[in-house]
């Protein structure tokens, strides 16, 4: 159904459906400033280069310091809602670039997916669109014998819109499919009367909505890769807390979390 | 195919697709969309068993130049337009696919299917409440509507 308008008078109603317009149009607006402003995936940084975004904010430049004394760099990626699943992939495939055979299990695994998603009732045919090219961007950086080149050749597709929302999807399939997989033991963190296939429609497949825990959870599962998550607020201890996910399991793959948005962090 | 974007390269396969293997009742146009693969005309017959049984519709769909990463705009046109409370006597549709739960992994087919499924869950012919209101002010893209999701049921 359309607008619910409450008003009285039918030019107030009119008001209120011609924002929308403007609602929508300012969206955009901020949409094409954040795009024009940060890279996908950027390059890497200090940890100190966190310190000018919260210049006279003790809380914040406390946190950093402790995040500093375990992490050397940070890089930074677009907040445009699929910085989680952008950031895991990236971060992921560029320390697989520097482990054969580590690099050649995730190929594999990789390769199985794409079926595994056709059985759980995802059309063969977007599916393959996704995963075709998800196994272009292993095959091109793979190929690649200086370990270098190979993360340079990385960098640059990611930072190509092109590949990189490709790389976005089919990590948010595989979150899909490992939710649905595995419903059972994820309906206990579902809020509310929404099933687990629901939640996937509506929160995992599309692209730009956020990752919380449960996506974060189950795309580690699907790319049987350990993640820490640093989290950094402006809560009152002055160490960040910090997640492995699954847990026990030694990460691979650090990020860093501030709310709303995903940073990977190098050690 | 080369020298096609990315999105023209989609919407050919989707295409092809949609000729060899329509869902039950659903033909695409498929010399008009040669002309423009970013505006494709629908047909689709009301199901068998339904209220829509015997009665035929045109769903027009457009493409930006970002689809499948933007959801197509999807609208009834023609001279009939479907009695239902999802969909306002202009033909803009209300369903969460063609806006918020929108996905990159859905398709023209899979829109058809869901429309195709509201019609045939519809147990009363009429308007949504709001029609008269909502069709003399709204844009003239329904993707401009910032649309209300409730009520599933109907």
């Amino acid at each position: 159904m359309g607008d619910e308008v409450e008003t009285d008078t039918a030019a107030e109603g009119v008001n209120q459906i011609n924002q929308d317009e403007l609602i929508l149009q300012q969206q955009r607006q901020i949409e094409r400033e954040i795009s024009e402003t940060t890279a996908l995936v950027g390059d890497l940084e200090p940890i100190s280069s966190l310190n000018s975004e919260y210049a006279s904010d003790n809380v914040y430049l406390e946190k950093i310091k402790d995040l500093a004394s375990k992490y050397k760099h940070v890089r930074r990626t677009r907040p445009d809602g699929n910085c989680f699943f952008r950031a895991f992939t990236y971060a992921n495939l560029e320390r697989l670039l520097d482990n054969q055979d580590d690099f050649t299990s995730f190929y594999k695994l990789v390769e199985n997916s794409k079926n595994s998603l056709v059985e759980l009732g995802f059309p063969q045919f977007t599916v393959e669109d996704f995963y075709d090219t998800f196994i272009e961007v292993l095959q091109r950086v793979g190929e690649i014998k200086n370990v270098n080149e190979a993360k340079k050749e990385l960098h640059r597709l990611f930072n190509e819109q092109g590949y990189s929302d490709y790389m976005v999807v089919y990590l948010r399939l595989l979150t899909s499919g490992q939710l649905q997989k595995d419903q059972e033991f994820y309906s206990c963190f579902i809020e509310g009367d929404r099933t687990v296939a629901d939640f996937c429609h509506q929160e995992v497949e599309p692209m730009y909505k956020e990752s919380d825990h449960i996506h974060i959870m189950a795309a580690s599962a699907a790319m049987n890769t350990g993640v820490r998550v640093v989290y950094m607020d402006r809560g009152n201890s002055k160490a960040n807390t910090e997640h492995d996910l699954p847990e026990g399991t030694t990460p691979s793959v650090h990020l860093l979390y501030r709310p709303g948005h995903y940073d990977i962090l190098y050690l | 195919m080369a020298g096609m974007s990315p999105s023209e390269r989609r919407l050919q396969k989707e295409l092809m697709s949609l000729v060899k293997e329509p869902p039950p009742g659903v033909t695409v146009h498929a010399d008009l969309v040669e002309k423009n693969l970013l505006q494709w005309i629908i047909n689709m017959e009301g199901a068998s068993g339904t209220l829509y049984e015997g009665e035929s519709f045109q769903l027009q769909f457009k493409f930006s130049n970002k689809y499948p990463f933007d959801s197509p705009e999807v609208t009834f046109v023609g001279s009939n337009i479907p009695v239902h409370p999802h969909v306002y006597s202009n033909g803009h549709i209300c369903l969460s696919i063609l806006t918020d739960d929108w996905s990159p992994a859905l398709s023209v087919q899979a829109v058809c299917l869901s429309i195709v499924s509201m019609l045939s869950s519809c147990k009363e012919k009429k308007r949504p409440p709001d029609n008269a209101f909502y069709v003399k002010t709204c844009s003239k893209n329904p993707k401009k509507t910032k649309w209300w999701y409730h009520d599933d049921s109907v």
